[in-house]
């Protein structure tokens, strides 16, 4: 019995250090990270005030680009006043609302967190984010940003978020191409039928194998989907009643031009093409593959970086016909308050200083990325620079689609259908049909 | 009646023994009863739900499961993905990791590089794994496709043609065979040498003599490997993520990598609807425990345990 | 035995030993190339990591970099927080490698070699728990940690292994069922306790194994990635895995950190695999096993 009594003493004593350990792990507040909030954090112990607060904040920024300008931003706001410390903490993209999600259930969210923008009713929709309609009563803040943004943070008509960044998605091309092809480079074609035109010419072909590709509509920045939404005047998937419309003529005439280009070009050749950039590492328009590529208008960023010797121009996306609206789609992050938080108002005042003026428009200088407050938005300085002008003016045209509450995974049902088309399985009006009726099929169990 | 009453009461020497047989397995069942038990129980009822973790759990019956089986298409369609991934890839890992061991356990130069070389791919993970496959894989210029090219074939689109997106993910997982060779390798330990020099002064060839000898001897170690490539057959998830032909589509093209467990994952976490997800769950749960009990049952016939039990 | 007989044995050996020497040629050249397969994605894991971005962002993407950037190692190293993160996760995978080795023994000891009611039962259980997708209990059990109030302490990621992994348990199982119950048997008459038997006979016996279960756990807690992430609050306490994530941004990667980074993260459990693969191969005989 002598190694019985061993044994349970040596696992006691692993044990009871492994609980050491991880104490002395939760106690140690600034090591690897040189976090300046984390910083403040430990500057200022516990003899504060009962009235001071320290307020927890996630985000996904943890690049070297991006951390700096977030912590300078909290950092700026813990210095503007001495009752609130917000505390910054990253985790990965995508991830970090797993994490929340579950911390949510628990219930010790952080105070403020960064979320997706098309998502937020449906969050509202769950009770995993707060409302803002009491501190809206107070500090009327709705004027601040666009419009379109606005109406992506309402559930039920009250807000549960603030829109934070956004995006637009505008066509870069490459303008020493359009010269060498006879085109014209400082005139992007306006219709989606010149385009199809202006592409043809902008091919480049070795023997059989091309290699350049003026323009595919396959491209992720701006597919069949965005197309679509495009060809129907700006109405996507969901008509006003919210009635799906997936097999709207509109929709499958865009799928005819998504056809028609690849049957041009070939589909082998253009999924070889797209595989090729598969991995993501380098990019076809900056390494002079494709002339015409749609993107979100902070891809300028990775010009301006790694595309030093690429003479490029900047367009609106096309129109079915003239005079139809060269609507273009969005994206963007919000900031919001986790059902649950321990201390809402002071996040709520930490949310408005993120998106006033100030701080949106050091975000935007030192991201390039489009912010939610107009008025930043439209800052001379930063208008100055062409792209960022013409982003902002594509703002007018910009639409988002927030996911149906009574539907967020509809589209999971449409790209299976979207696939089978552009592979040639099913004719176009066919694969849409077969959408539009699993999607109502999704609505009226989802109804139930 | 007589011997029943003699059956269950144990001798003095049984019962002490059957107290100690309870203190060695106890961590593990304190361990179940605390960890595991509870989620596990609580996931059954909320299988019965309409549970979405945050806002709501009320009791619809059955719902779900009715939901499951006749109204909701990408269910099928998960489950033959990943049936048609569990039949191909089970056997081929097994397989292919037990050759490798096999030809490991020699003495050659440098078999200490090797095996270190061979068992590298099954360590790498993430991000970097995923994005070197889809370099591999490319239709066009991938390393893979030109070597296919070399004999005159002209290789699939893989990642992009919905039939060969699952073999091309099989292909992905057989390069990483090496971390079940180590299991195979450490069992190869066990079997006696005089069993391989007696068979040979017997004149049995070096095939008959792997079938006969060292197959038997490492059958404890086979039946782990299925069952538990079986489990992580069943289990595959992410590849139909990350290596999916449009990253806003997870699964595609045509939801041919919409694996089961991709499917219950998006349920439960983008959309939220936990309720039916548990219900995926535990539809899995039972498939896999029956298979899973035949192979068990099964095991009698063909695993030899060399300690004298053979159950 | 007769001379003629003698001389033919002799013929026979030497046939033998041609016929070894070119099997083993062949394998030796099999061998090579599987090697070269498997290194070659590798290879380009290494290139990336000595690259420029802006050479990681040309196309086509080059095999040889043009420069070689050997600070993408060490710039990968501060600015993943690597001394720190690493630290944090030879903390876990030690305390792991500890526990799983100790309880899974422990537990598989029992479900192998001694007889009580309702065995089979437990184990056909534990053999079902491996079949739970993990995000089943992902949120139950996040929520019954956070009652003990163990979330942002590294109490979730480590006291279950004290408790038994099915996996392993079965592993250890299946090794300690072909150890003779006569070994046992023998213990006992020699007065031995059941303790004594697992630690002092079975332990040492079924070495190949206990080494391969910590090889395993080790290689399990440095990749651990969604476990840390879900219960650690502080940066300061993340591991290995979460800070290479950090080079993944929300629109450009940095693949020459990214791919240093993974690379330095992998060495120790290469190195690990190296040097303790003799602990699982030795007593290794020329004749055992069959011949290529």
């Amino acid at each position: 019995m002598k190694t019985n009594k061993a044994l349970s003493v040596s696992l006691a004593t692993l044990l009871g250090a492994s609980v050491l350990l991880s104490a002395c792990g939760s106690n140690n507040n600034n090591g690897g990270d040189d976090n300046a909030a984390a910083a403040n954090d430990s500057a200022q112990p516990a003899e504060a005030s009962t009235k001071k607060v320290t307020i927890d904040f996630w985000t996904f920024w943890g690049s070297e680009t991006r951390r700096p300008i977030i912590e300078k931003i909290i950092d700026d706001f813990n210095k503007s006043q001495d009752r609130i410390t917000v505390k910054h903490t990253y985790y990965p993209f995508g991830d970090i609302w797993t994490k929340e999600l579950a911390a949510v259930a628990a219930g010790n969210p952080p105070d403020v967190i960064v979320n997706d923008i098309n998502t937020t009713a449906q969050r509202a929709d769950k009770n995993q984010n707060t409302n803002l309609t009491e501190y809206l009563k107070k500090d009327d803040v709705k004027g601040r940003f666009f419009p379109q943004l606005w109406d992506t943070v309402i559930y039920k008509d009250e807000a549960y978020a603030l829109p934070f960044t956004t995006d637009t998605r505008m066509m870069f091309y490459n303008k020493d191409h359009f010269k060498e092809a006879g085109l014209d480079p400082e005139k992007f074609p306006t219709t989606w039928a010149e385009l199809e035109e202006a592409a043809a010419k902008l091919d480049k072909k070795s023997g059989d194998k091309y290699t350049r590709i003026g323009y595919s509509p396959q491209y992720a920045g701006f597919d069949w989907g965005s197309i679509a939404m495009n060809f129907d005047k700006g109405l996507n998937f969901f008509g006003p009643d919210g009635k799906p419309v997936i097999n709207d003529k509109a929709h499958v005439d865009a799928m005819n031009y998504v056809l028609a280009n690849a049957k041009r070009i070939g589909q082998k050749n253009l999924d070889n093409f797209k595989a090729s950039f598969g991995s993501k590492q380098a990019n076809p328009f900056i390494a002079g593959q494709v002339s015409i590529w749609p993107d979100a208008t902070t891809f300028y960023t990775q010009l301006r970086d790694y595309g030093q010797n690429v003479n490029y121009g900047v367009a609106p996306i096309p129109e079915a016909e003239e005079g139809s609206g060269h609507y273009s789609v969005g994206g963007g992050f919000v900031v919001e308050i986790p059902k649950g938080a321990k201390h809402p108002d002071e996040a709520w005042e930490f949310m408005k200083y993120l998106t006033d003026k100030s701080a949106q428009t050091y975000w935007a200088e030192k991201n390039f990325d489009s912010v939610a407050n107009q008025e930043a938005a439209n800052d001379p300085e930063l208008l100055k620079n062409p792209v960022y002008q013409a982003a902002v003016d594509n703002m007018k045209v910009t639409k988002l689609f927030p996911f149906p509450v009574n539907a967020p995974d509809f589209l999971n049902l449409i790209n299976p259908n979207r696939d089978a088309a552009i592979l040639g399985q099913v004719p176009p009006q066919e694969a849409l049909d077969k959408a539009q009726k699993d999607v109502e099929n999704l609505l009226q169990q989802n109804a139930k | 009646m007589a011997s029943a009453v003699k059956k269950r009461r144990m001798g003095l020497q049984e019962r002490k023994e059957a107290r100690q047989g309870f203190i060695f397995v106890s961590p593990w069942v304190i361990g179940f009863l605390v960890f595991t038990a509870v989620p596990l129980l609580f996931s059954l009822y909320a299988s019965f739900t309409n549970y979405d973790i945050t806002s709501r759990q009320d009791w619809i019956g059955t719902r779900n499961y009715t939901n499951m089986f006749f109204h909701d298409p990408l269910f099928w369609k998960s489950l033959h993905n990943t049936l048609y991934y569990v039949v191909f890839s089970v056997p081929l890992t097994t397989l292919g990791s037990l050759l490798l061991a096999v030809m490991l356990n020699q003495k050659i130069p440098g078999m200490k590089v090797f095996r270190t070389v061979f068992y590298l791919p099954s360590i790498l993970s993430g991000v970097a794994l995923y994005i070197l496959w889809q370099m591999l894989l490319t239709p066009g210029s991938g390393l893979i496709n030109v070597m296919i090219g070399w004999f005159g074939v002209d290789g699939p689109a893989w990642l992009v043609d919905p039939v060969w997106t699952k073999p091309a993910i099989i292909l992905m997982k057989l390069w990483s065979v090496g971390g079940g060779m180590l299991l195979y390798l450490a069992s190869l330990q066990n079997v006696p040498e005089q069993l391989y020099e007696a068979s040979e002064i017997d004149g049995a060839g070096p095939i008959r003599r792997f079938w006969h000898i060292t197959v038997p001897m490492i059958t404890p170690v086979l039946l782990f490997e299925l069952i538990t490539h079986l489990i992580g057959g069943f289990q595959i998830f992410q590849e139909g993520y990350v290596m999916s032909n449009d990253m806003n589509a997870p699964g595609s093209p045509v939801n041919s990598l919409l694996f089961f467990n991709l499917h219950m994952f998006l349920k439960a976490f983008k959309v939220y609807d936990m309720g039916y997800a548990m219900a995926m769950a535990w539809f899995l749960f039972v498939v896999v425990i029956v298979l899973t009990v035949a192979n068990m049952l099964l095991s009698k016939y063909w695993v030899h345990y060399e300690g004298g039990d053979n159950r | 035995m007769s001379t003629r007989a003698a001389a033919s044995d002799g013929r026979y050996f030497q046939s033998r030993k041609t016929k070894q020497r070119v099997g083993k040629t062949i394998l030796l050249l099999v061998l090579v190339g599987i090697s070269l397969l498997l290194l070659l994605p590798l290879w380009w894991m290494i290139a990336t990591s000595l690259k420029s971005l802006t050479e990681i962002m040309t196309y086509p993407p080059t095999w040889i970099p043009k420069a070689i950037h050997w600070e993408n190692y060490e710039l990968a190293w501060s600015k993943g927080h690597f001394t720190r993160y690493t630290l944090n996760t030879l903390l876990l995978a030690g305390i792991g490698v500890v526990s799983h080795i100790l309880a899974n023994t422990f537990i598989a000891y029992g479900f192998a070699k001694i007889k009580f009611p309702g065995r089979n039962f437990l184990f056909s259980l534990m053999l079902a728990t491996m079949m739970i997708p993990s995000f089943v209990t992902l949120i139950p059990q996040y929520i019954m940690f956070s009652k003990f109030h163990w979330v942002g302490t590294y109490l979730p990621l480590t006291v279950p292994g004290f408790f038994g992994a099915a996996y392993q348990i079965f592993l250890i199982r299946q090794f300690f069922m072909s150890i003779p119950n006569e070994l046992i048997e023998a213990g006992k008459i020699d007065g031995a306790s059941h303790y004594y038997i697992w630690w002092k006979i079975m332990i040492p016996l079924a070495k190949p194994a206990v080494v391969v279960i910590a090889i395993m756990t080790f290689q399990g807690a440095w990749n651990d990635f969604l476990g840390p992430l879900i219960y650690i609050n502080k940066e300061s306490m993340f591991n290995l895995q979460i800070g290479l994530q950090s080079f993944k941004g929300q629109e450009t990667t940095q693949w020459h950190y990214l791919m240093a980074g993974s690379l330095m993260a992998m060495l120790p459990v290469v190195a690990l695999f190296f040097f303790f693969q003799r602990y699982f191969i030795e007593g290794m005989n020329i004749s055992s096993g069959t011949k290529g």
